[in-house]
């Protein structure tokens, strides 16, 4: 029931380089960074177990390559091996300096979920994924 | 000679194979199949309280409700109870295809176990918690077809039952909605109490988890096979997941959706409507959490084409006692419901885009397999005991 931490789990708090404009600083639990060339991305589950068919938060930290925050458009979760998306529309709640909460978030299905995360900088747009395994 | 001596050997190398077929291993688990058996426990849950019912978990409330789900007055002719439909003696349910209320309905009535973790009701998931869904039958003028005042003046006038609102809820308030939402919290503290019991399979995922060879062996090799194939090839366990077989969410498996009285059944799409619609759901006044505890999925639902034919994954505890099957009441055996996941038509599937509905192709012996797994998830269950008579 647990959710598996596919990706290197660790503690955001102490993986990020300490930068004022962009700590990366979540608070204490476990989580998981996505990057590209041109964003950074930490985000942990609220609570910090996502299980099946519970709603759940995330906390999310979004910082552009100059480690300066960037901006969260977008967030959506699909399962591409059952072709379905969630249930559940989400609400993004942004709490400034590139931090947000999306609210509503349930996976309803055990298996592997895709987060897709909108990011934008400048006028740099991209879509950072992440896998995740729930079961 | 020779050609005696040759048919010897064949009939003795005939009979090794037939030995060796009837001493095949008991089927093992991988770690994965392991994983995912113990999901499906431990049994029972830790009893959950509903925050948006001050009656839940409470044994004043969970007595009143045990009253009045007996209660036929409770109907506009005094005719039907809860307990008609949802029969104590049989898995509360009523073992037969679609229910019958002031006028013959087109769903099957479902059984009542394990609700207290529950976060939809009903086949279309049209209620958003378990006193809201209990409201429902009372005012349906297919069902018991009765109203807030006549409900409220039930419980006003008779002493007895007034004496267990009392002890339930405190001074009776003036409106007769909320006299009738107090019915509804009192009946749903009761149905939070209905726990399906312990199971063979029960015994056996805590042997598989503990190690307890006696344990793992004295569970059938055919229900074991079974379950093989439910968290295996078959993937049942992606839709009926978790200690109480269900995701708690919806799915459409191929059921036609024609209504016995014409038409047809939305399901889900129109089971979101009404949910966000019903004035008794967890954003409303009625709610005993001030901050909307328990509402998160009400406020985030979304309604999308493919939730058209899509209907609510039942449990699957005690199922071979809850007969016939599927919201339509259309499958009359588990044997049934196995040929009709071996041969579904892909046809069949309205918006299905989740592939996991698909012809599984099994075998006789397959079949018969997975009908002996599901019916290891059923023990005959202890009767109840008797609402209290008298109010304390
Ligand atoms: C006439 C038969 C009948 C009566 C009387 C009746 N029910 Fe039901 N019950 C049903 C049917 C049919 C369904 C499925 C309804 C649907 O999805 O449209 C159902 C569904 C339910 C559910 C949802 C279960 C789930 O798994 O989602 C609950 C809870 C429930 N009934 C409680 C009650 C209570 C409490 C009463 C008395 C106030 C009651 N019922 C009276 C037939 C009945
Ligand atoms: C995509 C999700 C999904 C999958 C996969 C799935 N089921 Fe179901 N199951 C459902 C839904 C939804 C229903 C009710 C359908 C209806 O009433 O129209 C149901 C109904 C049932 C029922 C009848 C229960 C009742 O009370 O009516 C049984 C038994 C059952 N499934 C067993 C299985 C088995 C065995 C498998 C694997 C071969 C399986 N299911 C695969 C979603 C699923």
């Amino acid at each position: 029931m647990r959710a598996v931490l596919t990706a290197l789990a660790m503690l955001v708090a102490t993986s990020a380089p300490a930068v004022a404009n962009c700590p990366l600083d979540l608070g204490r639990g476990l989580g998981w960074a996505v990057f590209s060339s041109q964003h950074l991305l930490a985000m942990r589950p609220d609570p910090p177990q996502i299980e099946v068919g519970e709603p759940f938060a995330l906390l999310l930290n979004v910082c552009d390559r100059r480690n300066q925050p960037a901006q969260l458009v977008a967030i959506d979760a699909t399962m591409p091996e059952h072709a379905h998306g969630m249930n559940y529309r989400p609400r993004l709640i942004d709490l400034g300096d590139g931090r947000y909460r999306v609210e509503g978030m349930v996976f309803h299905m055990p298996g592997r979920w895709e987060l897709a995360l909108d990011v934008r900088s400048g006028d740099t747009t991209e879509r950072l994924t992440h896998d995740m395994m729930v079961q | 000679m020779t050609l005696r001596w040759i048919a010897a050997g064949l009939l003795i190398a005939i009979a090794t194979v037939v030995i060796a077929a009837a001493r095949e291993p008991a089927p093992t688990f991988d770690e994965a199949e392991r994983r995912a058996i113990a999901a499906h426990g431990p049994w029972p849950p830790a009893p959950r309280r509903d925050l948006s019912n001050r009656g839940s978990g409470q044994p004043a409330a969970i007595a009143f409700g045990a009253r009045l789900f007996a209660e036929p007055r409770l109907s506009a002719d005094g005719r039907l109870a809860c307990a008609t439909c949802h029969r104590p003696d049989r898995d509360w349910t009523d073992g037969v295809a679609a229910g019958q209320g002031a006028v013959p309905l087109d769903r099957r009535t479902q059984p009542l176990w394990n609700l207290g973790h529950a976060a939809w009701f009903g086949w279309a998931g049209q209620g958003d918690s378990l006193w809201a869904q209990s409201i429902r039958p009372i005012l349906d003028p297919a069902e018991m077809a009765s109203d807030a005042r006549r409900a409220a003046r039930l419980v006003r006038e008779d002493a007895t039952l007034a004496c267990f609102h009392r002890a339930a809820f405190g001074a009776e308030p003036p409106e007769d909605e909320r006299v009738l939402v107090d019915i509804g919290k009192a009946l749903a503290a009761f149905q939070e109490t209905l726990v399906s019991p312990r199971t063979p399979f029960d015994a056996f995922r805590d042997a598989l988890i503990a190690g307890d060879a006696a344990g793992i062996a004295a569970y059938p090799d055919d229900a074991k096979r079974g379950l093989k194939l439910f968290v295996g090839r078959g993937e049942c366990a992606a839709c009926h997941f978790g200690p109480r077989f269900t995701t708690g969410e919806f799915a459409d498996v191929g059921i036609p959706f024609f209504r016995r009285s014409g038409g047809v059944d939305p399901g889900r799409f129109e089971g979101i409507a009404q949910a966000l619609a019903n004035p008794f759901n967890r954003l409303g006044s009625h709610s005993d959490s001030a901050d909307g505890a328990g509402a998160t999925r009400l406020r985030h639902v979304e309604r999308q084409h493919r939730n058209f034919g899509e209907f609510k994954i039942p449990g699957l505890r005690q199922v071979a006692r809850t007969g016939p099957y599927m919201h339509d009441g259309s499958k009359p055996t588990l044997e049934s419901v196995v040929e009709h996941y071996s041969t579904v038509s892909l046809d069949c599937l309205h918006g299905n885009t989740e592939r996991l509905v698909r012809p599984l192709g099994l075998t006789p012996g397959e079949s018969a397999d997975l009908v002996a797994f599901l019916r290891s998830l059923s023990v005959e269950a202890p009767l109840p005991v008797a609402p209290p008579a008298t109010c304390p």
